[in-house]
């Protein structure tokens, strides 16, 4: 076989320590992203226009710009405009940022399922707002915000190899080092892809697992 | 703000490659999107029509590049895909493979989604009344298929024409290493990606603008369909 094993075995403990910051930038990221993403989705619906304008333009602006170009702005813009900080957190807030606009237009689509008359019967019985959202809305979208927000989070974790042309020493960054270090590009490329693969496959797999379970819930 | 005024001049370097970055981004996007569209659909048949086998290597296929960053799979592209196969490849052929076979694989989901709402009733029937099984698909599947496909699979190229940008670390000359070569001139990262992110707006806004014609194009040549 042409594929050399001592290289593989060499580089698996950089590239799982690549992995940690990979897992640790997504962890935080992505569920802080589907916080900004559910504020952005109430206040697209608000009353006040300014809300709904600032809501809307920042998903169009997520929608319609790469995330590369998302970085570049936050890892050289931002120094600019005299806010420093550690690469680690500019990556977080920018998966966050991203994740956010995405997530803004999956729970939007998941409010249009819930019929409006619903919403206003349970507000002529006497629901607060609160309620409304707690006992008639939330308990029906729920099934069906899984699917899409398992594959916007397993594309933000793809996503977050970018952060690697910025020199944070996440997974494919250390998968560079390696392949500058001995030019085992098949080797080391190979374990890098099987485990962002191995990851987004258990990604996916809780995902449906989540999903199976919510919709047996659901129909109770 | 005295900054932003004086930017005007410093931004220079970008408009001046700016067309044709933007140029290499559209081209690049573009035939990955046709080249992806073509195997996507081969994909599909073969998984529709084919052995357990193919259908295995297929399935595996699709998730090895749904489950990988495009970013991992340029690089294969461009350093590895060459010195397996013995030949030397481009930057931009290498970024332009890279992308058509990631988006082979999503494309194939997209129509496989659609072909799941045709009812299998469809098939059997043209199959009965005596077309050939490539009939079948060219005459009854296929149209069908692409009408109801028209709206993800635009999206889908949006996605490609956003995620070109990576080629950009591959040294293809397309618009993000333009933004990226201009900031390192001019020592402006804000005006400059600034500006690229507006280019950028620009171009998926006329993407979605000609996805909408297409849908009504196809929404006229087939009226009944649904």
């Amino acid at each position: 076989m042409f594929i050399d094993f001592d290289v593989v075995e060499q580089a698996v403990p950089a590239l799982l320590h690549g992995l940690k910051i990979t897992a640790a930038v997504s962890a935080i990221g992505i569920p802080l992203g589907i916080l900004v993403g559910t504020i952005t989705a109430y206040m697209a619906d608000a009353q006040r226009w300014p809300l709904r304008a600032v809501a809307l333009g920042y998903v169009e602006l997520v929608r319609n710009i790469p995330f590369l170009i998302v970085v570049y702005l936050s890892f050289f813009g931002l120094p600019k405009l005299g806010l420093l900080a550690s690469a680690f957190s500019i990556s977080i807030g920018a998966t966050a940022f991203y994740t956010g606009g995405y997530f803004c237009e999956i729970l939007r689509a998941a409010f249009r399922s819930v019929a409006k008359g619903q919403v206003r019967a349970a507000l002529s019985l006497g629901l607060s707002d609160w309620q409304v959202q707690r006992h008639v809305v939330v308990p029906q979208i729920f099934g069906f915000l899984i699917p899409p927000t398992v594959s916007l989070a397993m594309m933000m974790f793809k996503d977050t190899a970018v952060f690697s042309v910025m020199s944070l020493p996440e997974l494919t960054y250390q998968s560079n080092l390696m392949t500058a270090d001995t030019f085992a590009y098949l080797e080391v490329l190979g374990t890098t892809a099987l485990i962002y693969w191995g990851c987004s496959v258990v990604m996916e797999v809780l995902g449906h697992a989540m999903e199976t379970r919510v919709r047996r819930w659901s129909h109770q | 703000m005295n900054d932003w005024l004086t930017a005007h001049g410093a931004l220079t370097p970008f408009y001046a490659g700016v067309i044709q970055g933007a140029g290499v981004t559209v081209y690049t996007s573009s035939l990955a999107f046709v080249i992806g569209l073509a195997l996507g659909v081969g994909l599909l048949v073969v998984r529709a029509t084919g052995g357990g086998i193919a259908r295995a290597v297929i399935a595996v296929y699709v998730s090895a590049m749904r489950g990988t960053p495009l970013l991992i799979q340029l690089l294969v592209a461009y350093y590895v895909l060459p010195s397996l196969l013995g030949i030397s490849i481009s930057p931009i052929a290498a970024g332009i493979l890279a992308l058509a076979l990631n988006t082979a694989a999503y494309i194939s989901e997209i129509l496989r989604g659609a072909l799941s709402t045709i009812p299998r009733g469809q098939a059997a029937a043209a199959r009965a009344l005596g077309l050939q099984p490539t009939q079948v698909w060219r005459h009854v599947l296929l149209p069908q298929l692409f009408h109801r496909a028209v709206p993800p699979l635009t999206n889908e190229y949006t996605v490609l024409l956003k995620a070109s940008s990576l080629l950009s670390i591959i040294a293809v000359t397309e618009l993000a290493t333009v933004a990226r070569n201009a900031t390192l001139q001019s020592d402006l990262p804000l005006q400059v990606f600034t500006a690229t992110a507006v280019v950028y707006f620009l171009m998926l806004w006329c993407a979605s603008s000609v996805s909408r014609v297409i849908e009504r194009y196809f929404a006229r040549l087939l009226p009944n369909v649904h």
